[in-house]
Formats: structure tokens, sequence, C-alpha cells
């Protein structure tokens, strides 16, 4: 292929010349000058435009690029984000042509090849013709409005999200069950205007069974079920109360709900990436602090915003080392950083303040405005500015990670740690400066990157820091990155709060970096998204669906909510209840929209399928931790302490204790959790999801640790002591699915037992399979769905 | 035949294009991307956009960045300028790579015939893939971003160099399903350990967790398709009963609560879990292989590797990546002569004899064998003290990969590098155009496989791409 040259030797450009000469002719003639241009445009420019430029910067397309339109007058006049592309009269002047001449290495268009000379030429002669055209100019459209913050700004004055709490009163209900409870007034009132009535009460074995999962993340056992069959029948309403105050103060409440909020917070027990030639992650051997600071949190019922403030600023509102609520600062600490610039580790600290916690999609807003939210890029760099003001320390360092208060560990663990430790410590000394031959790393360092840190993560002696982050000696001046790039300084910014919250954009303590600041932007009442944001999530654990489907998208481009007047007032009802989440949990769960039945009703399934009006209860789906914890739970085995390392869920050794104290190694995302939709730790996650796939059900037939729950429900006493098969049925059903079995099932069953014994060898001949039919049982009802859903 | 014209060429077809498409084209739906299948379950098959050309890859990565102008890109200047220094003027153009120890010019030690009717230029390090030159449509353009093994890996694999993004098997199986009730349908193979940037070069990132590749270490005695595939403590006919028993339960479970598909779907799912114990395990049991295959792949790492790929294909898994080793054996900074002869020699046969394999099943045409690094190498020597143990340091303008099958023309090199080999000289592609294309070859249109993340709509090609066309056939 001839390279084209920009030359006017070259063969073309007579021909240009030509075109150029009649464009002009034409131009000039008595033919009104505009018609003239226009067609101009339409014959010669558009062609080349649609040919060479549409497929990036055109409506049809559906792109703009750079923010440059090419269809349209305001497009080329206004230009994208780095300048006007086209100045009428002026080419030499215009960026459009600087462009297509690559007269710059970093603004080449288009990018795949150069244009021909004559295309150069005649874009050339427009320009310098005044850029006339298009005949049919669309001016102005939706699309064209998009990234547009002014537009967008202005247009979020009327969106519900940015919209100061309302305060409404609770419409009637629609009967007097129905006319108690706020909730249930919002909710009835809502479906009656669909023509949709709520759903009868479910039975008391039912509700029993969903309060104790929903609340505790356990099932309940049946004798517990029974007692509030038994309470309920005398009085329903005392009945529910008593056992929701039971298990809202039960330690397990804290356990189950700090999963809601560690899903948000990304927690791991490791960064993202993998040391190669240890072949180790890079541990965080101390994040379990501040799982542990979640947990107590919500058990000791902190009012949210402090639980905010003190994630975000606990060093700077008087904690100190030693504290508990020093762990707090884990939220930041926690996240993922290694192997990736310092602007990833802040674009995820703004993520996660941004989304996590407002249902803002700032991050979106880091190489240019945001194209569908009212966010410009400089929200983005005023609270980038707030955290590269602030680093975190080493996660392996013990000297300067605080020492968390509240954990002593028994003496024997303690003097088992030390000895361990000192023979480690022997290790790195006798490494010395050696150096490992494959890539020159210091032996020493190897050894207290996987040795010490793995003793440090799993041994219960080992001492408990914080994973803080901690203020820079002075904040940094944060200027806009133009399109993302560092190298691209655009003006500098304040460290502020967002725009569209706070309109006066007064600018944080000049002296710090913000944090402390920024904390309580958030949760100040006057910001109406942290509260609705944060009351939806608990809704939508408890409930199964989501008032807003979108959990960590409040925006434009999230789904309203279902029921807006309700999230206002149960918002507005959790500030005014001091941000108590138990107040919270409460208030929902003793709703009769709480207590409706789960059934499939015909008629209301017609009219609103996916049950957005609430008109039944969801069936939900255990999680993984939830479907781990209650394995363990009904084979006697669950040990419900609190606090502490984590452990192995799975394997040889794997713990007892619940899934929340699990290890969680985020570079490496254990298969099982990850066949169970457990959320990937890399960024903060708005919500679970089902899926359902093979796998789940090869865990359940195959994983060695369902089989050996299986096999110690047998192992149990009260099991032993059954006198026929009837009753070893009976005690299988009831500690499994906390329920007797009916007659078919019971005739089914009987049928499976004679079935295995068949295979039975002789007794005393040593076999390697499992012989008995009572654990294979067990087994068969913790594959059930039944076992997996709470109605 | 099936040729859906490009948006480009619709456009061109008629001055007016512009107007005639702006009905037909419309807005890009958004948020509404996954093609729909008949039921919701995340991994069940799926209406791609178009009628496709591939129905599954076989991605063969020599991880490290294999050598273009050793391998498919003759470079005869080279060849008469080895040994020169390299002119001040080109020599700045180089990224400064590792240690910058930019050496003097570096003409291939081996020679390049030409092979089959299309005359296609391969050196004598392929001798048996030379053998199938007709079938091989080499780029001989790629264009990276950085330089370096993981940006290279995570841009090849993901589409960004940096940040953590869906990989393309995960769109693919988000976008198509996937087609084998018994398998995962996106297996990475990796005999003896990771490649670099380990899983994030099948991570799915924020699709579903279900779009993940599966890792398997095809070398690992104790190798499992997925976890949990089997239970040595359990007679076959007691897990039969077991699963009989657990149906029967759930046939009740679910009679008692009508309207809820979920429950059906994971009755279904049970069966399935059931049958992929045997499936799964068949896969893997290459002494299922008449003799003669074996033979023909070879008996060893590569061969078993690549044997096992072609049994995953056969059996529908959508996405097979075979990584030629842990780490990055590819990467020859020294003593390249040896070891890319080495690695070459390893891959040769097994390659050779899996283009073979799938034509005489009649799977080529259907099938897209991919062939290539992260990155190609300098056209300097890398200087390093011991002039006989030189090597090639990482060069990301202008390198080497080609397809084989699915659709692609064979016999063709597409695109150039200049005389040096230190740009691409003509038909530059970036990554972007590479997924582009190989979606569209699956019959998915890169624009419109969008998954709503975080606010925005996510794609593999991010703001970019453009199919290829002139590779088509």
């Amino acid at each position: 292929m001839i390279r084209a040259f920009a030359s006017p030797t070259s063969s073309t450009w007579p021909r240009v010349l030509t075109l150029g000469l009649i464009a002009v002719a034409i131009g000039s003639s008595n033919v009104q000058a505009s018609d003239a241009g226009n067609d101009f445009f339409e014959k010669r420019v558009r062609p080349l435009l649609v040919n060479k430029c549409y497929e990036c910067h055109s409506e049809q397309a559906g792109e703009q690029q750079g923010g440059l339109l090419l269809d349209r007058q305001a497009g080329w006049l206004e230009g994208g984000d780095t300048n006007k592309a086209v100045i009428p009269g002026q080419p030499e002047a215009s960026l459009l042509l600087a462009a297509v001449r690559y007269q710059k290495a970093d603004l080449q268009m288009p990018p795949d090849e150069k244009l021909a000379d004559h295309e150069i030429e005649l874009l050339e002669q427009w320009i310098q013709q005044g850029a006339p055209g298009p005949a049919d100019d669309m001016g102005e459209t939706e699309f064209s409005k998009l990234g547009d913050q002014a537009y967008l700004l202005n247009k979020a004055t009327q969106h519900w999200a940015f919209q100061p709490l309302g305060t409404f009163h609770p419409p009637p209900g629609t009967n007097q069950r129905w006319n108690q409870e706020a909730i249930d007034k919002f909710v009835s009132h809502r479906m009656a205007g669909q023509g949709l009535l709520p759903s009868p009460r479910a039975a008391a074995s039912v509700l029993a069974r969903r309060l104790y999962f929903d609340l505790t993340g356990l099932p309940p056992t049946i004798a517990q079920v029974n007692a509030f069959v038994a309470a309920a029948e005398q009085d329903f309403d005392k009945a529910i109360q008593t056992t929701v105050d039971h298990l809202i103060n039960d330690p397990a409440f804290g356990q189950h709900f700090a999963r809601l909020w560690l899903d948000v917070a990304r927690y791991a027990d490791t960064d993202s990436a993998y040391r190669p030639d240890t072949r180790t992650p890079h541990y965080f051997p101390f994040a379990f602090t501040y799982r542990d600071y979640v947990v107590d949190a919500f058990n000791n019922d902190k009012p949210f915003d402090q639980f905010i403030l003190e994630q975000f600023a606990a060093d700077l509102i008087g904690f100190k080392s030693g504290d508990p609520e020093i762990a707090a600062l884990g939220f930041f600490g926690v996240g993922p950083h290694a192997n990736r610039a310092q602007t990833e580790a802040l674009d995820d600290w703004i993520d996660v303040t941004t989304r996590g916690l407002m249902g803002l999609t700032v991050a979106c807003a880091r190489c240019h405005d945001h194209k569908y939210e009212p966010v410009p890029t400089a929200d983005y760099y005023s609270l980038r500015g707030v955290f590269a003001s602030v680093r975190r320390l080493d996660p392996l360092d013990e000297q300067r990670q605080p020492i968390v208060g509240g954990y002593e560990p028994a003496k024997a663990d303690r003097r088992d740690y030390e000895q361990k430790r000192a023979a480690i410590e022997k290790k790195i000394e006798q490494a010395g400066n050696k150096k490992s031959g494959g890539n020159n790393r210091s032996v020493a360092q190897k050894i207290r990157e996987t040795e010490l840190a793995e003793l440090l993560l799993f041994h219960p002696g080992g001492p408990a820091h914080a994973m803080v982050v901690t203020e820079n000696p002075k904040p940094t001046p944060q200027y806009i990155f133009v399109r993302g790039d560092a190298a691209a300084r655009g003006e500098l910014v304040p460290r502020r709060f967002v725009q569209i919250l706070d309109q006066q954009q007064s600018e944080f303590a000049a002296d710090a970096s913000g944090r402390l600041d920024l904390a309580k932007k958030i949760v100040n009442p006057s910001n109406p998204l942290t509260a609705r944001v944060f009351v939806n999530r608990v809704w939508g654990y408890l409930i199964g669906s989501h008032l807003v489907f979108t959990p960590s998208d409040f925006g434009f481009q999230g789904i309203p909510p279902t029921h807006p007047e309700l999230l206002d007032w149960l918002a507005a009802d959790f500030i005014a209840h001091g941000w108590s989440i138990k107040h919270l949990a409460r208030r929902i769960v003793l709703s009769e929209t709480y207590a409706q039945h789960s059934k499939h009703r015909e008629r209301s399934a017609a009219i609103d399928p996916e049950n957005k009006l609430l008109w039944r209860a969801n069936r939900k789906h255990l999680s993984i931790e939830m479907i781990r914890d209650s394995l363990l739970a009904v084979a006697g085995r669950l040990d419900r302490t609190q606090r502490g390392r984590p452990a192995m869920m799975w394997g040889d050794d794997y713990t007892k204790r619940r899934a929340i104290y699990g290890y969680i190694n985020r570079f490496n995302l254990d298969p099982t959790l990850r066949a169970f939709d457990f959320p990937t730790p890399m960024q903060s996650q708005p919500k679970r999801v089902e899926s359902i796939v093979a796998l789940q059900a090869l865990f359940t037939m195959n994983s060695p640790f369902v089989a050996d729950q299986a096999k110690a429900i047998v192992d149990q006493v009260a099991f032993r002591d059954c006198r026929s098969d009837q009753q070893r049925i009976e005690f299988l059903f009831r500690t499994v699915l906390q329920r007797n079995p009916v007659e078919n099932e019971i005739a089914r069953v009987q049928k499976f037992v004679s079935f295995q014994t068949r295979f039975q060898t002789q007794p005393g001949k040593p076999t390697r399979f499992v012989d008995s039919p009572w654990p294979l049982l067990a087994q068969s009802l913790m594959m059930s769905n039944e076992f997996q859903y709470i109605d | 035949m099936f040729a859906k014209p490009s948006r480009r060429e619709l456009l061109q077809s008629t001055s007016l294009g512009w107007l005639a498409l702006a009905g037909m084209v419309g807005q890009p739906a958004k948020g509404t991307a996954a093609p729909r299948s008949t039921d919701d379950s995340p991994l069940s098959e799926k209406k791609p956009h178009f009628q496709p050309r591939a129905k599954r890859i076989i991605h063969l990565f020599m991880n490290g960045g294999p050598s273009q102008m050793d391998t498919f890109d003759p470079k005869p200047e080279l060849n008469r300028l080895n040994g020169q220094p390299l002119p001040e003027s080109i020599k700045s153009q180089l990224q400064p790579t590792q240690r910058n120890r930019v050496g003097d010019i570096f003409g291939s030690p081996f020679k390049f015939g030409r092979h089959g009717e299309s005359g296609l230029p391969i050196s004598e390090l392929y001798p048996n893939v030379a053998k199938h030159a007709d079938d091989l449509c080499v780029i001989r353009s790629m264009q990276g971003e950085i330089a370096n093994h993981t940006p290279g890996l995570l841009l090849t694999n993901c589409g960004h160099s940096t940040l953590p993004r869906p990989s393309l098997g995960s769109w693919l199986l988000y976008g198509l399903g996937n087609e084998s009730d018994e398998l995962p349908g996106f297996v990475v193979l990796c005999p003896r350990g990771l490649p670099t940037a380990q899983s994030r070069n099948w991570t799915s990132a924020f699709l579903p967790g279900v779009y993940q590749g599966s890792h398997i270490d095809s070398e690992s005695p104790s190798k499992e398709i997925v976890p949990h595939l089997t239970r040595k403590d359990i007679r076959v006919g007691s897990q039969r009963g077991q699963v009989a028993l657990t149906q029967f339960l759930n046939r009740r479970h679910a009679s008692l609560r009508p309207g809820d598909e979920r429950l059906e779907s994971r009755i279904h799912s049970m069966e399935l879990a059931y049958r992929m114990q045997t499936a799964g395990t068949d896969a893997f049991d290459l002494n299922q292989e008449p003799g003669h295959i074996r033979q023909m792949y070879g008996d060893s790492i590569q061969g078993r590797n690549l044997l096992l790929a072609r049994r995953l294909a056969e059996r529908g898994v959508r996405y097979i990546q075979c990584y030629h080793g842990a780490g990055q054996p590819w990467d020859h900074h020294g003593s390249i002569v040896r070891n890319i002869t080495r690695m070459a020699a390893e891959s040769d046969r097994p390659i050779a004899a899996l283009l073979t394999d799938l034509k005489q099943r009649g799977m080529l045409a259907e099938t897209l064998v991919i062939w290539g690094g992260e990155m190609g190498r300098t056209p300097t020597v890398q200087k390093i003290k011991d002039p006989n143990k030189v090597g090639r340091d990482h060069h990301i303008d202008g390198y080497t990969i080609w397809l084989a099958g699915g659709g692609f023309r064979g016999g063709m090199t597409y695109g150039s590098t200049d005389e040096l080999a230190m740009a691409v000289a003509e038909h530059k592609v970036p990554l972007h155009d590479f997924h582009a294309t190989v979606l569209h070859q699956m019959g998915l249109n890169h624009k419109q496989l969008t998954y709503r993340y975080s606010g925005r709509d996510f794609r593999l090609t991010d703001v970019h791409g453009n199919v290829i066309d002139e590779i088509l056939s």
C-alpha cells in the first residue's frame, strides 16, 4: 500500500480542489447561502463523517465518545471534553482538523487509520466556509444532554432520591389488622390501589422458622417452633413480640446482620493479589478485628450514624490504641490494595463510600463528568482529595497498627503462640540479609509475609491490631485528572462533599484530610440518601426484596422505589429513633406485611407477578453462610463463640464456628462460596443474588462437610435412643426440617431404608462406604429444597 | 452462507445511509444486554444476537510473550542488519521496558519457509503447525498497551490493562450460556500451577460468579473439573437412592408451593449434578482415547493438555483456555534461541495434532483456535553479560497471533510491521478489535453485550472495538 504524504503534489489534490471550488462557487451564487452550505455538508461532508466518525460520535450509533457529537451543529461547535471541535472559518484553530491531521500524539482521529489527504482537505474547506449544515439540525436531544452536568444537576432537583425525607402520614390500612402499623398501612393501601389483597398470616410454625432465620441466620429447634406455636395460640401479638425481643438480643443477631454490612464493605482476610514467589496471598492478619467490630456494633445496637463516624474517623473522634472502636477504621483498611496503583485503592474508597453509603455512583465520574447522574468529575476529585490525604498502614505492621481492646487469649493459647512466634523469629534472624535465589527478595521478609503472617492470622493466642488508615502530615492538593489521566492536570479542587448534596460546596477543614467532615456530611439527617439507602438494605435483608431494587444506585439509572412514602417514613422513623438498627428490624418483622404467608395466588400473581407490592411474603433461599450454619446447628455441633480469628470453613480441619468467622481469601475466593453467590469482595456489593447451578447440588451431595454433619446427627444420643425405624425417621425430620414427616413420606423413607439396607455388608466387615441408611437419610433431608428455603 | 454486513458497510452502501439507519439502529438498549434465554437460569443457553460462525473457542495461550520474528513474522531486514546498533531515532520509540537494556539488532536465527498453497511464511520452529498453513489467519499487527505481563494478560483476557473487568470467557457465558448440561462452560487448563496474574485472567469481576472460569491444573493427579464432583465413600447405588429420595421430597415440596419456578429449577439442577459426576470424570479420562489419537498428540504435558481441551470442546465447553504452563514460560529475556526452541518443540506437535483432530471430526469449522501470547518481543537483543545467552525484551507494537477455524480466513496474513519490526505499519489491531471480532464470530455484537453495574453499562470492549471484516471468511 502506498503511504500518502501530506503534500500538495499528491494525486488527490486536484480533485479536492475542484470539489472545493464547486462548493465555493455554489456558496457564492445567488442561491440562498445556507441552502448551498447545507447542500455541501450533506453531499460531501456528511458522507465522510458517517463513514469515518459516526461510529463513535453520533446519536444513531448511541456513542458520543469524548463527549463529542458530529451529527449536529451544537455538537461540533460546543465540542467534547477536550475543547471546541470546530471554530467556523478557522480551520487552523479547529481541534477537529488537528485531530484528523494527527498533529498531536494524544489526539489522532479516526484512531484506526488516518483520513486520506483529500478527505482532510474537504474538512478544511468546510470549516473555512463557516462549517455550514446540517440541513435538519436535530439540536439538543435527550441523548446529547447525557453528561451535561448543568442539565443533570437541574433535573436532579426533581429526582426522588435527592428530595428531603418527606413527612408522610400513613394512609388508612385496608382492614383493621392492617391499620395498626405504619408499614402495613402503606403497603395495604398501595395494594388496594392495584386491586390486590394481602395474604393471610403464615402458620405459626412457618413464622417461627422465618423469624429465627431472618433475625439470627439459624434454624429454630423443633422445641422452639412448638413453643412459639403454643404461645401464639394463646396470644399472637405477645408471642411474636417476646420471640422477636429474644432473637434480636441474641448474639446470633449481630453475627447474622454483620454479613449484610460486610458485603457492602467488601470484607476479606487477604488482599486481591498473590505473591508468585511464595505462592501465598497478601494476608490481612488483623482484618478480623473489623469484622468483630461490625458484629458487636449490631449486637450493641450502635446508632448507625455513630457507626459511620467511627468507621471513617474513629481516630479523630477520640478513640485510641486499646479501644475496641479503633478497629472500625478497617472499613477502609480491609479494602483491596495490592498490586494496584494508589489510584485504584482510592477509587475503591470513593466507591465504597458513595455507592455503599449513599447509592451514588461517583466512581463513574473518574474520567469525565458522569454521563447519566448529577455527578461532575469535580465531585470525584473532591473526594479523592480526602482519601489521597489518608494512608493505610502496612497490614503486617505490628508496631504502628493500634491494639484493639477486648481480646484476652487463653493462657495456653498465648503460650503456644509465643513459642511458635519465637521459632519463626529465630528463622528470620538466621536468614539475616540473605536474598532468595530466584528474585533477589529478602528471605527474612518472605518469612514475615508467609509464616509469621499466617501465625498472626490464624493463631488464637496472637495479638489483635486494627487495620487503620491514618492522616498524612499534610493534606494533598488534588487536581482534576482530565480523562482520568494523572498526567493531565486540570483545575485544583478543594476537599468537600458532592455537589448534589451540598449546594454551598463548603470546603473541609484545611489542615486535615476531611474524613471526619465527610462522615458528618454523610450522616447529617439533612442528607436524605444515607438513611434511605440503609433502611432499604435492612428491608431487603428481612423481606427478601428491596423497596429500591438497586440498593447501591439511587440515581437516575437506579430503579425508583416501589413504595416511596414508606421508604421515607421508615428512614425518618429510623433517624427519629436514634438510628437504631434493632428498632428498625423490630418494626419490620412485627408488621403484618412480614407475617403474611408466602403462598402463590393466581389472581394476584396475574396483576403483580414479581410481588413488587408485597401481596405475599417472599420465599427466601438461604445464603451459603446460613446453609453452613444450619447444617452444623441441626447436627448439634454449631459453636456459637463470638469474636476471634478466621478459620477454615471446609477441608479436613474445618471450624464449627459460624460462617461469619470463616476465612475469606479475596484473591482466590473459595469455590463453594462462589458457587452459592457469595459476592466477590473486590468491590462493594449491592445485594446477593440467587443462582441455581448444579455446583450447589454437588456440594450437598458430595461435600465431606455435609456428609460429616449427616453422620453427626445419627451419633446424637437422642437418635441412638430411638426405638424403631419410625421413631428414627421422625427424629431426623424433626431435627433437620423442624417438622414431623407425613404419612406418605414415612412410607417412602421406609422403602429407602430397606433399599439401602440391602447394600449393607455383614456386620463387622470393614468397608470404605457409608453403610448405614441413617446418615444417608439425614443427608437426603439436608439436600432437600425444604432445608434451603424459608417459606 | 451467513454474512452480516457491518454497520459501517451498511452506512457506506448508500449516501443516505445515516438517514435510513436512524430508524433501524435506534437507541442501544440500555441495561437489557444479554440475549434472552427461555428460562432465567444464569447458565441456560441463550440466543446469540445473530447466527454464529463459531460455537466454541480453544485459546492456546503462549504465556510470556512469544517472539513474532522468530515464528510467524519474518524480517529479513533484521538479518541484514544483524548486530548493528539501532539508530538512536528508532531506539527512542521503544518503550522503556525491563531495565532498559536495549541492545543491537537481532535477526532471527530461524529459517522461514513458505507453506501450503497460500505460501504462508512460518519458521522452522513450527514444522508441524506449518502443515496447517492454509488454515491459519495470521495477524501481525497486534497492538498492546503496556509492555509487561500482568497488564498484557489482563488486556488480552479482560479488555483492560489494570482495572478488574470480566474476562472474555465470562462474557461469553453471560451472553450465550452454557451449551453443556454436564460441564462448566469456561475451563482454564494450566499444567502445574497458575499463570502470571493468576485468577484475574479468568475472573467474572462484577458479572455473577457463575460465569467465572474454572481453573484446572491439568497435570494434577486429583484434578476435579468442579469442586465436589465425586465422593469416594458412597456406593453408586446408595447415592442414586439418596438422590431419588431427595427428589421425591422436593417434588412434594414444590407441589405444595405452586408458582415458584425456582423449586423446579433446583430439581432439574440436582439431576444435572448427578449426571455431571459421570460426565465430568469421563471428560478427564484420557485413557478413553484410542492409542493412535493419544500418540498423535504425544504423551507430554502439552499433548495431554490439548487432548483434554479437545475432549472438553467436544462436550460443549464454550471457552477453553490452555496456558502453556505456570508463570510465563514464553518470556525469553535470556537464552532465547535455546528457550524458544524448547517451547516451540513442546507445543508444535500437540497444536498440529489438535488442528488435525478437530478437522477430522468436522469440528474445526465451528471451533475457533487462537494462538498467541500477551505481547511480542523486541527486534533487538536484550543485553546481558554473557553474549551467548541473549534474549529479547517485551514488545507490544506489532506482535503476532493467529486464528484458525471458526469462520476466519485461512492462509492469510493481516496487518504488517515495519521492516525493523518496531511498530505496526499497516492495520493496527488493538485488543478491543480482536475481542469485537471474536465475539462477532460467536454470534454476539460487542456493543450490545452489556452489563449494568455500578450505574453504567459495561462491555468487554468498553467504548472501543471494531469487527475486522477482512479476516473473516
